[in-house]
This record gives structure tokens, C-alpha cells and sequence, in this order.
């Protein structure tokens, strides 16, 4: 096997991949990078067996072979040699050299025959959407954050793909909030599975500045990512999601219209003192104009502010601050909605004239 | 169903090698087996294919050695193999085994002569066939007692002791012991890392209650392998809380592991004081002696004749563990019946030759005062001064211990290495570490370290 790439192109690739190779697992060859070359294509490979990474390789020269090597020290090596130069990578029975100008290494490497098969999507029977690189990054940003890590509930560790009404929609929920996106408007086909996010967070950092589209395709028990030169291909968590649109409130009493920014600092203020009692707040709501943000912390002190909007019913809840910044944090508009009242019930925020975005946080009990 | 594949497993796991075989079949099931159309369950589908290709024919011939007639193996995935109820196809045959395995299961109740559940326990380990020497007579003696009195004066029962050296034959005879006494008396046996396994597979499937409540009616808990302990709070406030429960109760609790719990660093502080509270008991490495009665008892057990001098080659050479010191046994005995040889001629041939001496590389009497220096962090020219400063002084005769007893140095030789006068003073230096080791856990564990850093 040989193959000629520059750094800068290797070292991409080789980055974007090693992340998910592991070291410590069980079968040692999956901290290892699988190399193959097939008539002139270079595809570079890493599983963990949950998710694969594949990125193919512009080369200038190459010859056929197929070799693996520890992920993590060909990365490194490789990011650590100069920019623009020419760096050539060849193998013997399973030693593999790099040479790149001055500097030059030995591998050990090990044969492929152990590496894993990966499953792949059949693009005839699978559902695709395509969606600009953008939007999928600010979208999926938008929701993750709400998803959980609690493995005793494996539903809520993804990030749920769902069909409603003609549109594609991405939801997370830890239990205690809930992000709801409309994605793409206007989709053909249908779908409902669960992404898991640790497959979504490497998606993410794949996209780079250059990344213009992105292709999503679903089968059965697959998802794949088609990005530039790479795909992720990822198993779906095979578990049934909760009926996500029962927890949206329809009608809550009262409706608050608020500066983003203002609302953020007074919500990182009263924070400050919320602390001892578990980031717990109150928002009141009181006719006809004001809204105030109250945090008591029995040691050090309180916490008081008011902003003036239109109110037309009383409300008062307790909610989690640092939900609340959450919530704030994915939220663009410079001016947000606040949907909420005395009950049980859980507020909902979403931006003025944005009605793609939803979330949502149970109030704490009083 | 599930036996078989169990069966399959164990033939599966001999072929292939242990990385591969954890990897690729851990948490795989057999959902149907209907006229050869088999299928199998699998955690997702990145395992699909690669049992597919690779290992297809590895399955269906461990298949076909256990009955199961295969002409299709089909590959599904299962999320929790475990807890989930299996979708199962419903053909005439399943239902006259389901129903065979109802009548079992009800006869089973019904009949509550034995334990109505599986009490991890296997009969083939009982205190007949442990052989007491001075390096176990203490647990014993004490593990005796728990039969008598369970839950009483040994309660928690801690046994620690490096591997092979008979924890899990002690506790399970214990369980067995117990079981054979009153069979009513419910005695589980588990490894921690199964108890986990199993305590998130209920989580998962919504029975945590059950769970806790199954361990709660217990009479003995007997928990193998604590070292293996993982650091997932909730994983351990389950234990604790099942631990203080059956405490209170006075029901027995059993724990093994290859270390004191103060020496294993996930384990919280509270659970460490209180599973030695009733004290801790060792399995030390067995001297000569002490080998040459276990290998008399093989021998005597396997209904074979070994020649004295043989055994005592044997006990001799072999250093590590009980484990090792019956392999060896097997293999010489497996060797001179394939020969036609005794084995005391097969030994004197030199057609075999044993030597397991607990991994220890040779070294250099400087490179052991080094690296003991080096661990009491000292210079070695400090170690070697006329310094009475209490730790160079310790190191010092840590460093005429091991030259001693590993190397087998002469008391003058040693005296040169460590910088000492006279061999006198060596003598004195190893008996003080000799004496210090039977009650000074801390300083019997540094030697341990010592050594493996020596000797890794």
C-alpha cells in the first residue's frame, strides 16, 4: 500500500476519525485506524461499535492495500509535522513508514483482517433528507443540550428524528425540560428514530466553515451522515420515545414578552444567589406591567429585579436557573416569549417571530 | 432456550480468542430456533454483519454439536436481551415446551425441598475437598464457624487473597455447606460485576424494586470478586443499602476479594470500614508443605498414583498459586499416561519441566536496593548509610527481606549490598520484617508493590 496526501489534508481527516477509536476496549484493534486504498480511492476508518466514521482522502499518488494502525500515535504524529509538506505513507508486510521531508517513522501496524465489518445503509430502501450544514449545526445545537446521559433511560440519551405534519422535527428530553426543533419543512418521506447524541456531537464537530450540505439517511436500524468527504454511520437506540407532544402545554395563563439579553442577565443575577438552593428561582408575573426574578439564599442574602412588560394575568413559579440560561443560550431572537402559569404546568419559551423552536422546563415544586 | 445457547457459548469461546469473544458475543441471545430457521439477538447492528460473515459457521457448528437442527441463522436486534420480553414466533412447538417449562417451574415451587431459584452456587466445591494448611487453617476454621452459626460472630466474612488460591472454593463451600445443612436456607452467590449487570438490566426494564426485594430474602450473600467493584454511585448505594439490610437482619454476608476494601480506590469509605468489621481473613501462598497436602489430595480425590518425589518436585517448582501448582499437576499426569511414563520418570528424563516461580525475572541484588530505595524515596546512597532514621531504616531491611528470601543471598553477601557492618545484623533485619509481617498488613502490602515493581 502507498499513498501521497499533504499534511494539512492527512491531518484532517486522521483528527476528524481518531476521536472515537478506543484504546482501553476489550478488543484492542479498534483504537486503530483502518487504511485502505482501492483504485486510487483512500477511505480512513474508526468504529467504536456504536458509530463508524469513514473519510475518504484526496491523493496524488497510491497503489492498492489495506493496513491498520494505532489511531491516537498516527494522529499526533502526523499533526506534529509542518504545514505544506508532501507527506508519503507506505507499507511493508506490517510496518508502516511515513516519510515527510526530514522527519520520517515506522509503525507497527496489524493486519485489517480483524477489524470489523461495518454495516452500511441500502440507499434504495432508506429515508434521505438533506439539509445546509447551518441550519443542521444551529438546529441540533438548539436541542441537544436538553438530551440526557442517564443510561438506565436509554430513549433520552438521543435526540428523537420525527415526521409531523410534513415537516422533519429533532426533540431531546431529560425529563425535567424538552427542545423541540422543525428542521426541514416540507419533507416527503416519514420517519421516527432515535439519534444518540454522542453520534450527533461528533457529526458536529465534523461540520467545519467549508461543510455546505449534509445528507441524512435513515433505515431501519441505521442512520448515516454524509458530510463532504466523511460519513458517520451510526446504530439508532432501539427503544420507544415518549409521546413528546402530550408534554407541550396548550394554553398557559399568562404571556410574558421579553428582551433576550435583559432577561439573560437578570435571570445569571439572581443565579448568583440561587445557589445554595439548588439554582431554584421564582418568575412573577403581575398585572398590568411587571416581571420580576427573585432568588433567595438564606446566608449571603437576595436577590430582586423587575422588568417592565405587559401582563395580563398574575402568575408565579419557582423553575431550575440554570435551565432557564439553557434555554436562553439556544434561543436567537432578540426578543423572547415566556408562557407560563401558577399550576403545575411547565412554561414554555420560544423566540418572538420564531415559531421553528420550542422549549420547555418543568417548574420546580414550591 | 437459553441454556443452549449457553452450551453454544462456552463451545464458541474455545475457538476463538477471549478479546473476540467478549467483544463480538457478550449480551447475544437466542430468540427461535423453528425447523433450522434460527435467530439470533444481538446488541446493535454494527454486530450483525460481523457475525454474519465471520463467525457464521463458528455458530452453526457449536449449533449442531448441541441438537439444534440450522438451516438459516437470522440476526436481529435486541436492545436488552436480558430484561426484555423475547418476541418470540409462536409455533406448536414452542407452546409444548412453554408449557413443559411452566409445569417444571410450578413442580419447582411446589416442591420447596430445594431453593426455588438459582443460588449461583456449584456443588462441586465443598470444604471435603479444600485442603487446610497454615496458610488457610485460620479462614477455615472461621468459615466453619459461619456453618455452624450463620450470621453471628463472623458477620460480614471478608477473605482476601491473591488469585487462585481458593477464595471462591471457600465461600461457595461454605454456600453449599449451608444449603446442605437446611435447604430452606436461601444463599446466593454472585460475582459484583453479574450483581451489576444484573441490578441495571432491572433498572432497565423497570424492576429495580424487585430486585432489591429478591436480595432482601436472603439468608446468605455471598459476593465474589469485590475488587471488581465499579465507581457508579448508584451501583454501590444499591449494595450498601442490600449490605446494611441484610446486616441488620443477622442474615450472613460473604465477601471476597484479592485486597483489604481500604486498598481498592473506587470503594466508598463507609462500605471499606464496614465490610471488615468483623475482621478480615487471608489465604496466603502456600508453603512447601502445605502443597504437597493439596497435591496428595488431588491425587487421592482423581483416584490417580503419583510417586512422593514427584509431588514434592512439583510442590518445589511451582510458586505462584493453587491454581497453577493443580494445572501442573494435570499436565504431568496428562503427559505420562499419553508417554506410558511414570511421572517421577518423566520428571528425571527432563521430558517436562515445571517451573512457575510467580513471574519473577532474575535481577540484580543492586537493581532490588534500587527500587526499594526508590520506593521509600531514597537515594540508594542514603539507604545504604549508617542512618537510624526510622524509614531508611525500614527500607533498609525491606531490601535484606527480599535479597533473602528472592534472591537467597548469604547474610554476608547482603550485609555488602545494603551497607550494613556484619551479617548479624541482616539476620536481625529479616526476623523483624518477618515477625512485623504477620500483624502489619500495610507493610506486607508495600513489600508486594515492591516486588511487582521489581520484578513487572
Amino acid at each position: 500500500m502507498k499513498i501521497k496526501v499533504t499534511q494539512e489534508k492527512l491531518s484532517k481527516a486522521l483528527t476528524c476519525i481518531s476521536r472515537i477509536a478506543i484504546n482501553k476496549s476489550t478488543l484492542p484493534i479498534l483504537g486503530n485506524i483502518l487504511i485502505r486504498v482501492e483504485d486510487k480511492k483512500v477511505s480512513l476508518i474508526t468504529t467504536n461499535l456504536d458509530m463508524a466514521i469513514i473519510s475518504y482522502l484526496p491523493v496524488s499518488e497510491s497503489e492498492n492495500g489495506v493496513i491498520t494502525v494505532p489511531a491516537k500515535l498516527i494522529t499526533e504524529f502526523v499533526s506534529n509535522l509542518p504545514k505544506g509538506e508532501n507527506i508519503e505513507i507506505s507499507t511493508n508486510d506490517t510496518k508502516v513508514s511515513i516519510k515527510a521531508g526530514k522527519y520520517s517513522s515506522t509503525i507497527n501496524g496489524t493486519i485489517a483482517d480483524d477489524f470489523p465489518e461495518l454495516p452500511e445503509i441500502d440507499e434504495k430502501n432508506a429515508v434521505i433528507f438533506k439539509t445546509s450544514a447551518e441550519d443542521f449545526k444551529n438546529s441540533i445545537g438548539q436541542v441537544i443540550i436538553a438530551s440526557s446521559n442517564d443510561l438506565t433511560r436509554p430513549a433520552l440519551t438521543g435526540l428523537c428524528f420525527d415526521t409531523n405534519n410534513g415537516s422533519l422535527f429533532a426533540v431531546s428530553t431529560d425529563g425535567y425540560r424538552l427542545a423541540k426543533k422543525e428542521m426541514i419543512k416540507k419533507v416527503e418521506s416519514e420517519v421516527k428514530a432515535i439519534v444518540p447524541s454522542s453520534t450527533l456531537h461528533e457529526v458536529l464537530r465534523t461540520i467545519s466553515d467549508d461543510t455546505e450540505e449534509i445528507e441524512i439517511s435513515f433505515n431501519e436500524d441505521l442512520v448515516e451522515f454524509k458530510l463532504d468527504e466523511t460519513r458517520i454511520v451510526s446504530k439508532l437506540i432501539d427503544a420507544s420515545y415518549p409521546d413528546y407532544t402530550a408534554l407541550i402545554p396548550k394554553n398557559n395563563d399568562t404571556v410574558v414578552t421579553l428582551d433576550r439579553d435583559e432577561l439573560m442577565r437578570t435571570i445569571k443575577l439572581a443565579a448568583l444567589f440561587a445557589r445554595s438552593v439548588d439554582g431554584s428561582i421564582i418568575c412573577e408575573a403581575k398585572t398590568p406591567d411587571s416581571f420580576s426574578v427573585r432568588s433567595i439564599a438564606n446566608e449571603f442574602g437576595e436577590n430582586d429585579s423587575n422588568l417592565q412588560t405587559t401582563v395580563e394575568k398574575d402568575s408565579k413559579t419557582r423553575l431550575n436557573s440554570r435551565f432557564f440560561i439553557d434555554a436562553l443560550n439556544s434561543i436567537g431572537s432578540k426578543e423572547v416569549i415566556m408562557e407560563f402559569s401558577s399550576s403545575v404546568k411547565p412554561i414554555v419559551i420560544h423566540g418572538k417571530n420564531d415559531d421553528t423552536y420550542t422549549h420547555i422546563i418543568m417548574p420546580l415544586n414550591k | 432456550m437459553y441454556d443452549v445457547w449457553q452450551n453454544a457459548l462456552a463451545e464458541i469461546e474455545q475457538q476463538i480468542s477471549a478479546a473476540n469473544f467478549s467483544t463480538w458475543f457478550q449480551g447475544t441471545s437466542l430468540i427461535s430456533s423453528d425447523h433450522g430457521d434460527i435467530r439470533i439477538g444481538v446488541k446493535n447492528t454494527f454486530y450483525i454483519k460481523q457475525l454474519r460473515n465471520r463467525y457464521l459457521d463458528i455458530i452453526k457448528t457449536a449449533l449442531q454439536n448441541n441438537n439444534i437442527e440450522v438451516s438459516t441463522i437470522d440476526f436481529l436486534v435486541q436492545n436488552t436481551t436480558k430484561a426484555k420480553v423475547r418476541p418470540r414466533e409462536v409455533t406448536k412447538n414452542t407452546l409444548i415446551a412453554d408449557a413443559k417449562k411452566r409445569i417444571e417451574h410450578v413442580n419447582k415451587k411446589l416442591n420447596t425441598n430445594i431453593n426455588s431459584f438459582n443460588n449461583g452456587l456449584n456443588q462441586k466445591y465443598t470444604l471435603d475437598n479444600f485442603v487446610v494448611g497454615s496458610n488457610n487453617d485460620l479462614a477455615v476454621s472461621a468459615a466453619k464457624n459461619i456453618i455452624a452459626n450463620p450470621g453471628t460472630k463472623y458477620n460480614p466474612f471478608f477473605l482476601y487473597g491473591g488469585p487462585g488460591l481458593g477464595k471462591t472454593h471457600l465461600v461457595q463451600a461454605i454456600g453449599n455447606a449451608l444449603v446442605k445443612q437446611n435447604p430452606d436456607f436461601k444463599v446466593f452467590y454472585t460475582p459484583i460485576n453479574h450483581f451489576y449487570s444484573d441490578f441495571v438490566d432491572a433498572i432497565k426494564a423497570g424492576k429495580g424494586k424487585e430486585f432489591y426485594l429478591r436480595f432482601q430474602k436472603l439468608d446468605c450473600l455471598i459476593i465474589d470478586d469485590f475488587q471488581l467493584i465499579v465507581n457508579k454511585e448508584k451501583s454501590q448505594e444499591e449494595f450498601f443499602n442490600i449490605f446494611n439490610d441484610l446486616y441488620q437482619l443477622n442474615k450472613q454476608i460473604i465477601v471476597t476479594s484479592d485486597r483489604l476494601p481500604s486498598q481498592i480506590k473506587t470503594v466508598d469509605e463507609r462500605l471499606a470500614s464496614r465490610l471488615t468489621w468483623a475482621g478480615a481473613f487471608d489465604l496466603q501462598l502456600p508453603k512447601f508443605e502445605d502443597k504437597c497436602a493439596i497435591l496428595r489430595a488431588k491425587a487421592e480425590l482423581d483416584g490417580v498414583e503419583i510417586e512422593p518425589e514427584a509431588i514434592e518436585y512439583i510442590a518445589e517448582n511451582v510458586n505462584t498459586n493453587i491454581r497453577d501448582l493443580e494445572g501442573e499437576f494435570s499436565t504431568i499426569l496428562l503427559m505420562s499416561e499419553v508417554r506410558g511414563l511414570t511421572p517421577l520418570e518423566l520428571i528425571q528424563n527432563g521430558a517436562v519441566s515445571v517451573n512457575k516461580t510467580s513471574k519473577l525475572h532474575p535481577t540484580s541484588p543492586k537493581q532490588v536496593v534500587d527500587k526499594v530505595a526508590k520506593y521509600y524515596q531514597l537515594s540508594t546512597k542514603e539507604l545504604r548509610s549508617k542512618s537510624r532514621v526510622s524509614n531508611i531504616k525500614t527500607a533498609r531491611q525491606v531490601a535484606m527481606y527480599i535479597l533473602s528470601k528472592d534472591l537467597k543471598l548469604s547474610t554476608n553477601k547482603i550485609a555488602t549490598e545494603v551497607g550494613v557492618k556484619d551479617h548479624s545484623t541482616v539476620i536481625h533485619g529479616i526476623r523483624k520484617i518477618d515477625q512485623d509481617l504477620k500483624l502489619n498488613f500495610t507493610l506486607r502490602d508495600q513489600i508486594e508493590e515492591i516486588k511487582e515493581k521489581i520484578y513487572g
